[in-house]
């Protein structure tokens, strides 16, 4: 195809395109000088190929040089013509200001500062709505969704099983490991069960398990939810006379909840179990003697302690996910950075929650 | 005049040819040899009740979803027998508008409708604003649709951007899939005129596929029957009125009732 090119034609002050003037057109030809006679023709006949992006660049170079609109067009096919005649008849919508310009920092200051407060607003209201819709539920307890909750428990507790234990078995290994290295320069070998046992049962596992459910679980929940909204299936529920919220929030918390404290259970097994392994390959010591220690110096309330944990976090996890799910907005944008966000408010929430907890139970000396 | 455009049209090389095309689909036999062509510069409708195949026919044309047996040319290439490379500079002669818009949601409409011209033309980024400008302009929205995200606009305004993204390589060849439903009739008869204008003044191969009745008689020049996995008729709407056929019948019937 020939490239586009624009002469002047000074004896008839015509401008004469030819070429193929395609959107797919590498460059587009530099307007030719012109002399001081006023050009009143644009001639057409050597045009090969004219598309809307071609003729649109043909009368935005014409435009560049002055006016275009008195510009008669000549020898032009009649499928050419009705093309450019189109474009020029929408050329001006091309010339509106592009780009608003940026935010200053004080209107994005602004906009985070009415977001944040939405973002409050919308959480206050969500657990009165919750609240509400727990007590009215607690009333009427035959219109609780126990298959919704079996689906749930199973989504979150049965499937996340291999995973939670995988992980806190790896943790314990190298935990005693790594506690090991350092135990046997002293011979304290034996000291590693405690160190084991306490840190697995206490820390490692409830926080790394809910860490690890409001990533796989939090996020399902949200972008679940969040999907539902875009495709208007709450919009379906609420018009059925349903809430939402007793047939999608409530057994996704009480999912959590009751979930939980069994995967931390899981874990602080799985954990031990790495532990005992390192113990009798690397410490000597054998799973006769890890087990007999264990009995010794593993209180029940340690083991409480981290199992009690495990509800509250898992009620944070649901109430940011769920929230966020239903804060969605009607797009797949909105979708994922709700998802995002579920993640690390609830990874936040866990840790400072831990935190709390930490302190507490200093406090109240257990 | 209609006569010499099908003169002049009868002499051009097939734009799309279907040639003995089958799907089976879960074990369900939903085409069983469709064979049909579209030439240049038709504007050509696909009909037929549903569940019968027309929108998996159409994935099968623009090359997402691949045929059980049979052939499918567009532009003289076989899509499913090309290299993906070739299928690339296809895909920039056809401009495809998905039933619900499929806008991407996380852009602005005029950022929509240059996000195919940054990706497949040189034109520096502010050019391809200004021509995300003129395609909306074209499809008759005003300057004001250019800044609003997909979801702050009402549905016919986002088929119209969801066109003018279709429209924004120029394309000699467009698909439509149901582009009048969920329209109110007076939306939908604009976007049918829209359509017969930018076929008409862009010298556009049309393919559609519409249950719309007022579509088929108001800017379509030849109808395709999908029935039973096969073509059932091939022609203008009055001649498709005189086949004998239920679903048919009962399809134009539907509009005689109306009082039209």
């Amino acid at each position: 195809m020939a490239a586009a090119s624009l002469t002047f034609d000074a004896d008839h002050a015509s401008l004469c395109a030819a070429g193929a003037w395609v959107i797919h057109t590498p460059v587009a030809p530099e307007l030719p000088p012109l002399a001081n006679a006023p050009v009143r023709i644009l001639d057409g006949a050597a045009i090969t190929a004219l598309d809307t992006g071609g003729a649109w660049k043909l009368l935005d170079t014409l435009h560049q040089a002055g006016d275009i609109s008195r510009l008669e067009y000549r020898n032009f096919s009649p499928q050419h013509l009705a093309i450019l005649n189109l474009v020029a008849r929408h050329y001006p919508a091309t010339l509106a200001p592009l780009n608003p310009r940026a935010d200053g920092l004080l209107a994005q200051i602004g906009r985070g500062t009415q977001a944040l407060i939405r973002n409050l607003v919308g959480l206050v209201n969500f657990v009165g709505r919750l609240v509400f819709e727990l007590l009215t539920l607690a009333r009427r307890p035959g219109h609780f969704r126990w298959q919704e909750l079996g689906a749930q428990v199973q989504a979150v507790f049965v499937n996340a099983i291999p995973i939670s234990a995988a992980m806190i078995f790896l943790l314990g290994v190298v935990f005693a490991y790594l506690m090991g290295v350092e135990a046997q320069k002293y011979g304290a070998n034996l000291f590693v069960v405690d160190g084991v046992a306490a840190a697995v049962c206490r820390e490692l596992s409830p926080v790394i398990v809910a860490i690890l459910v409001a990533g796989r679980s939090g996020a399902a929940m949200t972008a679940q939810l969040g999907t539902m909204k875009v495709t208007e299936e709450i919009d379906a529920i609420t018009t059925l006379g349903l809430s939402p919220y007793s047939v999608l929030v409530v057994p996704r918390l009480i999912a959590l909840i009751i979930a939980l404290p069994l995967l931390v259970f899981v874990g602080d097994v799985a954990g031990l179990l790495g532990g005992m392994v390192v113990a009798g390959r690397q410490l000597d010591i054998s799973y006769r003697m890890f087990f007999d220690r264990l009995d010794d110096i593993l209180k029940l309330k340690t083991v409480l302690v981290g199992l009690g944990k495990a509800p509250v976090f898992a009620l944070f996890i649901g109430m940011i996910a769920c929230r966020m799910g239903l804060a969605a907005e009607r797009d797949a944008r909105s979708v994922g950075e709700n998802t995002t966000s579920t993640v690390v408010q609830s990874i936040v929430a866990v840790i400072l929650l831990n935190a709390v907890f930490a302190i507490i139970f200093v406090h109240l000396d257990i | 005049m209609a006569n010499a455009l099908n003169l002049k049209v009868a002499a051009a090389a097939p734009i799309i040819e279907l040639d003995a095309v089958v799907t089976v689909l879960g074990g369900r036999q939903i085409h069983n040899g469709v064979s049909f062509s579209v030439r240049p510069g038709e504007v050509l409708a696909l009909i037929g009740g549903s569940g019968v195949g027309k929108s998996v026919l159409l994935r099968e044309i623009i090359g997402l979803l691949k045929p059980t047996d049979g052939r499918v040319r567009l532009f003289g290439e076989s899509v499913w027998e090309i290299t993906a490379g070739q299928m690339q500079a296809l895909r920039k002669r056809f401009g495809v508008l998905f039933q619900d818009g499929a806008l991407f949601s996380s852009l602005t409409a005029e950022q929509n409708i240059a996000a195919p011209l940054r990706e497949h033309t040189s034109l520096p980024s502010l050019e391809c604003l200004k021509l995300a400008r003129l395609k909306l302009s074209l499809v008759g929205l005003p300057p004001d649709a250019a800044g609003k995200r997909p979801s702050e606009l009402s549905g016919g305004m986002r088929k119209r951007v969801a066109l003018a993204r279709a429209l924004a390589l120029d394309p000699e060849l467009l698909f439509l899939d149901e582009p009048t439903s969920g329209l109110d009739p007076i939306s939908a008869r604009a976007f049918d005129h829209l359509i017969r204008l930018l076929s008409d003044s862009l010298g556009l191969t049309v393919f559609l596929v519409t249950h719309d009745l007022d579509t088929l008689f108001s800017i379509i020049d030849r109808v395709i029957v999908l029935s039973d996995g096969k073509v059932l008729g091939d022609g203008t709407v009055e001649t498709l009125k005189t086949i004998d056929d239920p679903w048919l019948r009962d399809y134009f019937a539907a509009r005689a009732d109306r009082g039209n």
